[in-house]
């Protein structure tokens, strides 16, 4: 049963574990670089701020 | 199967590493800004990894897998139809660019400036609803996974799941959405390693060739009872089904609190549209990875004469990974696992407690309290959603398939919720009343499924596609029988 869905679910299913594996490489790499500059953020507000709410 | 001592060190290196990071972020936590939407500080990469994680749960993963079970590789049509949606919303803004721009927590805070503060009551009070009744099973289903997959005894199922979430409330409780966004990446990562691992040694393990033939025979033998390549033959998903989804996927991208709670954390609106984009095929993966192995769980099961006593389909998968995968790689499988469950829990436990809070009781309070008072009353929500969870989770039966369930309860809210929006933001005859009338008229069909979905055979699409039409008409009705009032109804909703 060789049908155009079934060529089109083998695409999808390739496309889906390489970009899985992609976006832990590429995200890992990017997204620890925002966690550093949100905790710098956070960190460098003066002590004097009132609490957010 | 057995864990080896290498597998308990990958597991309890990781739960430790979440619990350390989680706690971390609890030092920067000064107001309830920083706990519900951190600040607003979320650049977009962070914000993939967090709305990923959060929206692929272990839950998400059995559905996926008993879909792709009882429909083949066409059972993940809906992560196809979620592409889309998140594609179209990313590239449009539509509901999203106006709503971040709003500088709002929640979407019901949204309504009240449109609408009032009833209305704005009355849509907390069905987006906790429908969003509780929804992760409600999350704990049963993650647990169903670790009994089959690991061979652990039934007997300690509600243990485990019961440690686990305390260890999840632990972090979210004191950290909120800063804590949330550091131990979803950590998940993000071990989550993809453990995906990518499972799906190549499924591929291997059954063969392309195989897997394909195995499930050409079993339709043609009439064993597979839906089409397994095309969703819209008359045995599988229907053109009814799935223009339902396509509606109810895009009021999902536009209003589903977890994910717009990512949107409203982002720095700004540019970043969440680009967000929405760049994580829009992830989705796919979501539904047809895990569809992957429910299906070569089915074609295994076939050939081995039926699935064995006490196995279902919503087990088969579990069951039948716990057969091939080899030792050493189960550690980081069962990983992968508990951080799919750990990050879906935080994330929504976070969202309905910051809706409860914010929607609920602070419309209700005659004087507003003190931010210490505040971060403490969310805090204080969020366990009680934990024991909701607890309890509610052991005893509920689903009354059909796990996605139907997940489908209809989100449906609670999202078909009225989404008519609010999309009438609040574009339709300037909306009034109070007829956004009172879209919420509770839209939460009728879904809610009667629920309730005797068990006893009488109600379609999940008309429960579901009952509720959009039945919203839009509650809307368009009610507005045109009302005049909106000059200015929104200053009014406490409690009073």
């Amino acid at each position: 049963m060789n049908s155009l869905p079934l060529v089109v679910w083998s695409i999808l299913i390739a496309a889906s574990i390489g970009w899985y594996a992609f976006l832990v490489v590429h995200i890992g790499r990017k997204a620890g670089g925002e966690i550093r500059e949100l905790i710098k953020t956070l960190s460098q507000r003066p002590p004097s701020d009132p609490p957010t709410s | 199967m057995t864990l080896s001592p290498v597998d308990w060190i990958i597991i309890v290196v990781y739960l430790v590493g979440c619990l350390v990071a989680g706690l971390w972020m609890r030092r920067y936590v000064r107001g309830v800004q920083e706990f519900a939407v951190a600040g607003r500080h979320m650049d977009v990469n962070l914000g993939i990894a967090s709305l990923a994680a959060t929206e692929l749960g272990l839950v998400t993963i059995m559905y996926a897998a008993q879909l792709g079970y009882e429909k083949g590789f066409a059972g993940a049509t809906i992560g196809v139809v979620i592409w889309g949606a998140m594609w179209l919303v990313g590239r449009t803004g539509f509901v999203i660019v106006p709503m971040r721009n709003a500088g709002v927590m929640t979407i019901p805070e949204l309504f009240e400036k449109r609408f009032g503060t009833r209305v704005r009551w009355l849509a907390g009070f069905f987006v906790a609803v429908g969003g509780l009744l929804n992760m409600g099973i999350f704990l049963r289903l993650g647990g169903e996974f670790l009994v089959h997959a690991t061979g652990l005894p039934p007997g300690y199922l509600e243990w485990v799941m019961t440690a686990l979430l305390g260890l999840v409330l632990l972090y979210t409780m004191l950290g909120g959405m800063l804590s949330v966004l550091v131990t979803d990446y950590l998940q993000f990562l071990v989550m993809g390693v453990g995906i990518v691992a499972v799906s190549v040694v499924v591929l291997w393990h059954t063969g392309w060739g195989n897997l394909v033939g195995g499930l050409d025979a079993a339709w043609q033998a009439g064993q597979l009872k839906a089409h397994p390549y095309n969703p819209l033959h008359a045995s599988n998903f229907g053109w009814g089904y799935l223009l339902w989804q396509a509606a109810f996927q895009i009021a999902c991208a536009t209003t589903w609190q977890t994910q717009i709670s990512r949107v409203l954390a982002a720095r700004d609106a540019a970043t969440a549209q680009r967000m929405y984009r760049r994580t829009s095929f992830y989705f796919v993966g979501r539904f047809l990875l895990p569809a992957l192995w429910g299906a070569a769980a089915f074609v295994w099961f076939a050939n081995q004469g039926g699935l064995p006593e006490g196995v279902t389909s919503l087990t088969a998968m579990p069951q039948y990974l716990s057969l091939i995968l080899p030792i050493g790689l189960i550690g980081i499988v069962v990983a992968g696992m508990l951080a799919a469950e750990m990050s879906t829990d935080s994330g929504y436990m976070l969202t309905w407690g910051t809706v409860i809070y914010n929607d609920l009781v602070r419309p209700c309070l005659r004087r507003p309290l003190t931010a210490k008072a505040e971060l403490l009353l969310t805090r204080l929500l969020v366990l009680a959603i934990a024991l909701f969870l607890l309890v509610y989770g052991l005893w509920y039966e689903l009354p059909g398939n796990a996605w139907d369930y997940l489908a209809v309860t989100g449906n609670i809210y999202l078909a009225s919720v989404f008519t609010l929006l999309v009438a609040g933001l574009y339709w300037p005859r909306a009034t109070p009343t007829g956004a009172a009338a879209a919420l509770v008229l839209g939460a009728v069909g879904p809610i009667l499924f629920l309730v005797i979905g068990k006893s009488h055979a109600i379609a999940p699409e008309v429960a579901g596609a009952s509720s959009f039409g039945l919203a839009a008409a509650g809307m368009i009705v009610g507005s045109l029988l009302t005049r909106r009032p000059p200015t929104p109804a200053a009014t406490t909703a409690c009073a």
